[in-house]
């Protein structure tokens, strides 16, 4: 058999116990009072994937991704449920298990800078000065940059 | 920095009800000292002393067992319970479901398994373990072997001592291994 240099998947509990905290936060930021709810949700589905990734890397971004998606979900149930009382209408068909929302079609009308600094430090994990240093700017300004596109998501998903 | 415990506790709740753990773990204090401890569907499948490296005890377990693990004290009892009664001495047997996955050889394997025929308060040596699995002359395998035990404690290997006298290596430390003789009656100078 060949082996390949992908690093292997770290036991699950050492993720939770390096990223949990900042992956609680930032549901905190997303979702207000049901953050608790979302990254249980998150860590479940994440837990159920986790055995089929092909190799240990850039996990800290996946997790980050997880909860982005839960967050969409967990709002967009919320508002169906609102939808439902409002209109009062019988015939509700059973929604489908998810509206298609991705992270990507999220992202979409977010400023370029903002977006930019978002996915440089989510989805590719990097440093507040590594994002600085692509975006050309100081690291103080990719840190607000990343506060601005986390804050424009957070209105999306109200 | 990780969750608070009652996040843990839930999400382990929650994916041991979905049959989404492969083990869980934590650490246990004992009078020896903190004990790391893995416990799968089976059993114990792994002890660690804080003097071992927990990612680096853990990492054979993601590998052999499955990478699902989660840190919970609730489901790792209640083998965390019967250690740390044993080892503050409230308790005189410990008897506890063993997982081995994590022993690979048949060699290995066998060396453990000879272990359970040396009782609480006696001690054998390396070649006579060695000898009772029929491969006299192999004492210095049965000692790499016991090295490799992957629960210790539950597996006695701190009641194999070198023939020529003294305590031996151990895992945790050789001070260790006479304190774990002591509480079971065993003087070594």
């Amino acid at each position: 058999m060949v082996k390949t240099a992908s690093p292997p998947l770290p036991p699950f509990g050492l993720l939770v116990e390096r990223h949990g905290a900042e992956l609680h936060a930032y549901a905190r930021r997303l979702v207000d009072g049901d953050a608790d709810d979302v990254l249980q949700d998150a860590l479940l589905k994440a837990l159920r994937a986790y055995p089929r990734l092909e190799h240990g890397r850039h996990l800290r971004a996946w997790l980050f991704r997880v909860v982005t998606t839960c967050a969409i979900d967990h709002v967009n149930r919320r508002r169906r449920r609102r939808e439902v009382v409002v209109d009062a209408v019988p015939e509700v068909p059973e929604p489908p298990p998810s509206d298609g929302a991705t992270f990507d079609g999220l992202l979409d009308g977010i400023p370029e800078g903002a977006r930019r600094a978002l996915v440089l430090r989510y989805v590719h994990d990097l440093p507040y000065s590594q994002v600085a240093a692509r975006l050309g700017c100081s690291p103080e300004a990719a840190r607000q940059r990343v506060s601005m596109a986390v804050r424009s998501l957070r209105e999306r998903l109200r | 920095m990780t969750l608070d415990m009652r996040m843990l506790e839930r999400l382990a709740d929650a994916a041991a009800r979905g049959g989404l753990a492969d083990a869980f773990y934590d650490t246990v204090d004992t009078t020896v000292g903190p004990l790391l401890v893995v416990v799968t569907g089976r059993g114990v499948c792994r002890i660690a002393f804080a003097s071992e490296d927990a990612e680096a005890a853990l990492a054979p377990v993601a590998r052999l067992v499955g990478p699902r693990i989660l840190r919970s004290r609730r489901h790792i009892e209640p083998a965390a319970g019967a250690l740390s009664s044993y080892l503050a001495g409230e308790r005189s047997e410990l008897r506890l479901p063993v997982d081995l996955t994590l022993v690979r050889s048949p060699f290995q394997a066998e060396v453990l398994a000879a272990l359970t025929a040396v009782p609480r308060g006696s001690v054998t040596t390396y070649g006579e373990l060695a000898r009772r699995i029929g491969h006299p002359g192999a004492a210095r395998a049965v000692g790499t072997a016991l090295g490799r035990n992957p629960v210790p404690i539950v597996v006695p290997c701190h009641r194999v001592l070198p023939s020529t006298g003294g305590l031996g290596g151990y895992g945790g430390g050789t001070e260790r291994k006479r304190l774990l003789l002591e509480l079971e009656g065993v003087r070594v100078s």
